[in-house]
């Protein structure tokens, strides 16, 4: 981050756009909301004290009354600490700065131990966080207690070895065995050194606090400044164990020197401009959303607040749009970082401008008149001349009481950027359809752009469409609006855009049609008209369909270009499908039961002819052999023929092929034999007969 | 000692390989690098990380030019999502560059870009990779005169509140530029596009020429999920995932109810949700088949069988899998078109089936299950399974209309008997 300066920047214009030409605004309710939510508590403590430490500072100064709540658990982890003997310089410096805010226990005994062992640490010391921790500690000691007789022993010495480790630009080593110097350890020796004074017996050697003077004007001078006029502390270094930001180290420094400037007796000699743009510079982060970096903004603006070098007075106003309708007046309040009153002021309009027209301006050296209810200062009545339009005002504002001017810091000129916003007529609205050769009005319809009527008109690719309309400002001056689109959409949703240029007040625009057909891609229908006017301090920018055209355009030809595919709803790309059903082959017709039935009996019924018939004519079995042995062979026979008939049926009704013929080759075979040998008696039989 | 150091460095290296990551039993995102230009987003848009971090997410913050990063490491991706909320960076640090994260992307992988005017060549570029085209007009905002939000501070309109999405409880507050989408692509989705006033052009200059963008044309945040279900979400604003726009509160132009608190971050957080697959994500799971009456899938298919299909889906709702319900899953059974194509019913609970005929053509046919929703990741099953015709004893036998014939034949042959009696023994 260190190396980035610039993208810090980019960052810094894009979360604050609204603050972007340089208006900051203290400290307001919203922090006070945001802090709530960002030092939440778990079970009503935090999980150290150095957390503890930072969310109640941060609720101290801004005034939010969440202590009481806190107390008793934060408390106990403070008196923990403070009674332990085990606990680091670093602990105690939290655990004092909890029980400043929460007064947890104001027993001298509770100290008494703690400060001779700080004492020690102080002697022995020789890192710069050593030295910050212990003192740190011992100043909160002396300012919790009634004890006057706290003191560094060696107050002259202490002082030489934080200030042996500072270097020639003002940054200061963090130990002696420890090359790199950092400006973050700047402002941590700076308030280190201010501790030492205070905890002074006697007077330090001005000497050697001249020379710290001297390095805080030379750590003044590598303070980097951004276009918007806010000036901020950053690391050289980049390979630094613990990265600091630029708002941790600015932070730092501004902790520091406010520190050391409230122990010194004489002035520190550093410009107000470089102290209010350090203001801006907290302020133009906005909300931060960590912790640390809330705090240690917070933490900056209080320093800041009551500083003994110069008090910023930050600029703002209530709103930079200006309606001309609603007679809004110019108001500008003047207040500290933290948001509380200034002390009388004298703010002055130095130039109000418009942003077009730079060289002109409208206003110049009006003095704002103070309001004491509100505390705002505003100018009575804008003139009669000024109309709608963006300006640029510039202001300046001067404390009235000249003995004061040296502790304030209320920087040069301010300059804003202002919307004045108004009503805009927009009149004489007609819509024509031209003959294209002679210019003559073949149908001229006029347009209540205010109202919900619509017109529509017929045209075809030989003549002309005209829209005309009028706009002036309030006072009756030429407006031009920053948005003025014709726009055509057809019935297959393809649009077409245009501006519709002015000359004056007139508003105009003439479409072609003959020369529009390409883009037009020749297709014809329905158009409809959709007027849209707006600007930004145009307060009645209209969107208003006024009707439709219907063109009559020729037909494409063949190698014209195919209007470009619309956006499809998603919705319905990716809806259910329509259901698909299989169509099954259709049976084969069949004739209905009762017919096979009635045919099935009519086939059967020769075969009861042919019985009938036999019967008739008086068959009878008398051939049939009577001796046992040809008897039992014609018996077999039949009994043969009727198996193989079976087997027929049988095939029909569940055999198959090969079981029918396998049966039918031993059934024919046994039928053979026995058909010969009853077909041969038969013979016999009969040619006896002959014979006979 | 050099020992002790290779093993620290193996250990070190194969730690990320072993947290908890994206799988297909846990969908949702894990390990998410985030790109910054600078390190102050980390804060002024903590309430969007916060929100983040707070549903479990491991967020890694880099610069985007550190030339230390790098999405993969020995073919192994680190990350299971990448957040690019580094608008005016001109060159990725390290070994990222805009085909490492298409790359990225393609392999499943999810995508947040944020850009902002001035937004930097190369984050248009990734953002045309992924089918967005920002307003090639770098001093180019989306401007809307008519649907802005009320501000004492804003006064040129840019700061848009849209409400043009589904179920909006406040407008959400939009401050950046423009884009557009390529009509025919399907893959890519408009989630929040502006009113039918606004337009893309430079505040600052008059107009001469119609702008490119106009109108409900220009989309202000889409989304892409792509083929392979990888989601990427594009913005033209930066600053909509700030704390100052997730707090401050919102008026519509025109309107005269003053929204609380913008609708910034429900929108964001909900969107995140669906862009690190917390929210419609589909998994199928035992696909069936079988015969009506019976529960054995079997092998093959006889023309006319009276089949019945089921598959259960579940959604994944970021910690579990949950029934999805839904009375839109349709099966189709296909063979190069389809031949059947059935909406299955719920039993509310993720099961759902369908009963058909198998159609009477025979081949080789498949079950298809193509399920593409708004906002689902898409689920497609396919099971091949082959239909053969009637064998030849499986045809109807003793037809009625065929009585005739058979009566005619065995009358026959009782004749045949009866007269083959006759023909020998009578006198």
């Amino acid at each position: 981050m260190a190396r980035s300066p610039l993208r810090f920047l980019v960052l810094i214009l894009a979360i604050s756009i609204c603050d972007a030409a340089g208006i900051f605004h203290p400290i307001s309710d919203s922090h006070r909301s945001a802090a709530l939510d960002l030092f939440k508590p778990v079970d009503g403590s935090f999980a150290s004290l150095e957390e503890a430490y930072e969310a109640l500072r941060t609720f101290e100064v801004l005034g939010i009354e969440k202590t009481a709540e806190l107390s008793k658990a934060t408390c106990k982890s403070v008196l923990g600490t403070l009674e332990s003997s085990s606990s680091t310089p670093k602990d105690l410096f939290y655990a004092l700065g909890v029980n400043g805010i929460l007064k947890c226990s104001s027993k001298e005994e509770t100290f008494e131990g703690i400060i001779s062992s700080l004492q020690a640490v102080v002697r022995d010391a020789n890192s710069l966080l050593d030295f910050y921790y212990s003192i740190g500690s011992l100043r909160l000691i002396k300012d919790q207690t009634s004890k006057t007789d706290l003191h560094l022993s060696d107050a002259e010495g202490t002082f030489r070895s934080i200030k042996a480790l500072s270097q020639s630009d003002g940054r200061w080593r963090y130990s002696s065995n420890n090359p790199e110097s950092s400006t973050f350890a700047a402002g941590i020796a700076l308030e280190a050194l201010s501790g030492v004074v205070s905890l002074a017996s006697s007077e330090i050697d001005q000497f050697m606090i001249g020379a710290v003077k001297n390095d805080i004007v030379k750590l003044f001078d590598s303070v980097e400044k951004y276009d918007d006029g806010t000036f901020y502390f950053d690391e050289k270094l980049v390979n630094m164990r613990e990265q600091q930001g630029p708002l941790a180290t600015t932070s730092s420094v501004v902790r520091g020197l406010t520190a050391f400037s409230s122990v010194i007796t004489e002035s520190l000699n550093l410009t107000g401009d470089k102290i209010l743009g350090i203001a801006k510079f907290f302020l133009g982060i906005g909300i931060p959303g960590d912790t640390k970096n809330f705090f240690d903004q917070v933490d900056s603006l209080a320093c800041l607040e009551n500083n003994r070098v110069s008090i910023p007075l930050i600029l703002s106003l209530p709103s930079t749009v200006i309606s001309l309708t609603k007679k809004d007046s110019l108001k500008v309040k003047v207040n500290t970082v933290l948001g509380s009153h200034a002390p009388p002021l004298t703010v002055t309009l130095v130039r109000a401008f418009s942003s077009s027209a730079r060289d002109n301006s409208i206003i110049e050296n009006q003095e704002l008149k103070f309001d004491p209810q509100d505390a705002v200062y505003f100018l009575d009545d804008l003139p009669a001349s000024f109309d709608v339009g963006e300006y640029i005002f510039v202001f300046k504002m001067l404390v009235q009481d000249s003995e004061q001017q040296t502790v304030y810091a209320t920087g040069t000129l301010t300059q804003v950027p202002i919307y004045v916003t108004g009503l805009i007529k927009i009149e004489n609205a007609k819509i024509a359809v031209l003959d294209s050769d002679l210019g003559s009005v073949e149908t001229q319809k006029k347009l209540d752009l205010a109202g919900e009527s619509t017109v529509s008109v017929s045209a075809n690719h030989l003549q002309k469409l005209r829209l005309s309309f009028q706009m002036s400002t309030p006072l009756g001056n030429a407006f031009k609006p920053h948005q003025a689109f014709l726009r055509l959409r057809h019935e297959t949703k393809v649009e077409h855009t245009f501006v519709v240029g002015s000359s004056g007040k007139k508003f105009e625009i003439t479409l072609d049609f003959l020369g529009l057909v390409e883009k037009f891609f020749y297709l014809s229908g329905r158009y409809d008209i959709q007027l849209t006017v707006g600007d930004a301090v145009m307060e009645n920018s209209l969107l208003r369909d006024i009707g439709y055209v219907e063109l009559d355009l020729p037909e494409p030809p063949e190698n014209a270009s195919r209007p470009p595919p619309q956006p499809v709803d998603p919705y319905t790309r990716y809806g259910p499908k329509a259901e698909i059903t299989h169509i099954f082959r259709a049976p084969e017709k069949r004739p209905p039961q009762e017919l096979s039935l009635a045919f099935l009996v009519l086939t059967i019924l020769p075969l009861f002819g042919f019985i009938i018939g036999l019967l008739r004519l008086g068959v009878n079995l008398k051939n049939f052999p009577s001796s046992a042995v040809p008897a039992t062979f014609a018996v077999i026979f039949h009994l043969g023929i009727a198996a193989v008939l079976l087997l027929y049926v049988l095939f029909w009704l569940k055999l198959d092929l090969f079981t029918t013929l396998k049966t039918l080759c031993f059934l024919g075979v046994f039928l053979m034999v026995v058909g010969h040998r009853t077909l041969s008696h038969l013979a016999s039989a009969s040619a006896k007969l002959k014979s006979a | 000692m050099a020992k002790l150091l290779l093993y620290l460095t193996l250990a070190t290296s194969l730690i990320p390989l072993f947290s908890v990551a994206f799988s297909p039993e846990n969908p949702t995102d894990r390990r998410v690098l985030v790109l910054v230009d600078d390190f102050a987003i980390k804060s002024s848009h903590s309430l969007y990380f916060g929100s983040l971090t707070s549903r479990g997410f491991q967020l890694e913050f880099k610069l985007a030019d550190d030339p230390n990063i790098g999405l993969q490491r020995y073919g192994q991706y680190l990350y299971d999502a990448l957040v690019l909320f580094c608008p005016s960076v001109e060159r990725f640090g390290g070994s990222i560059d805009v085909a490492s994260i298409v790359d990225f992307v393609d392999s499943g992988h999810d995508l947040i870009v944020a850009a902002d005017s001035n937004a930097s060549d190369l984050i248009r570029e990734v953002a045309t990779e992924c089918g967005v085209d920002f307003d090639e007009d770098p001093a180019a905002m989306v401007i809307d005169h008519i649907n802005y939000a009320v501000s004492n501070f804003d006064g040129d309109h840019t700061l848009i509140a849209s409400d043009d999405f589904i179920k909006a409880d406040a407008p959400v507050l939009f401050q950046g530029i423009g884009h557009s989408l390529n009509p025919a692509n399907s893959l890519v989705l408009k989630v929040l596009s502006a009113s039918s006033s606004a337009y893309s052009a430079n505040p600052k200059s008059k107009l001469s020429n119609p702008p490119s963008l106009t109108g409900s044309a220009i989309s202000l945040v889409s989304v892409v999920q792509a083929r392979n279900n990888a989601r990427i979400l594009i913005t033209g604003s930066l600053s909509m995932f700030s704390n100052r726009f997730f707090r401050s509160g919102v008026q519509k132009a025109g309107s005269s109810i003053k929204h609380e608190k913008s609708g910034n971050e429900q929108f964001l957080t909900e969107i995140s949700k669906w862009v690190f697959h917390e929210r419609g994500h589909l998994k199928a799971v035992n696909v069936r088949h079988h015969k009506v009456g019976e529960s054995d899938e079997p092998a093959i298919y006889r023309i006319n069988d009276d089949l019945e299909y089921s598959v259960e889906i579940y959604e994944w709702s970021g910690t579990s899998w949950e029934p999805y319900v839904s009375d839109d899953v349709q099966v189709q059974f296909y063979m190069m078109s389809p031949y059947v194509l059935k909406t299955l019913s719920t039993d509310q609970k993720g099961h759902y089936s369908a009963e058909f005929k198998v159609p009477d053509v025979y081949g080789v046919f498949q079950f298809k299950v193509e399920y593409q929703r708004l906002g689902y990741t898409s689920l497609s099953l396919s099971k091949q399974i082959p239909v053969r015709p009637y064998r030849h004893n499986e045809y109807e036998r003793f037809l009625p209309a065929a009585y005739p014939y058979y009566g005619s034949a065995f009358s026959m042959m009782a004749g045949f008997f009866i007269f083959t009696i006759v023909h020998l023994y009578s006198k």
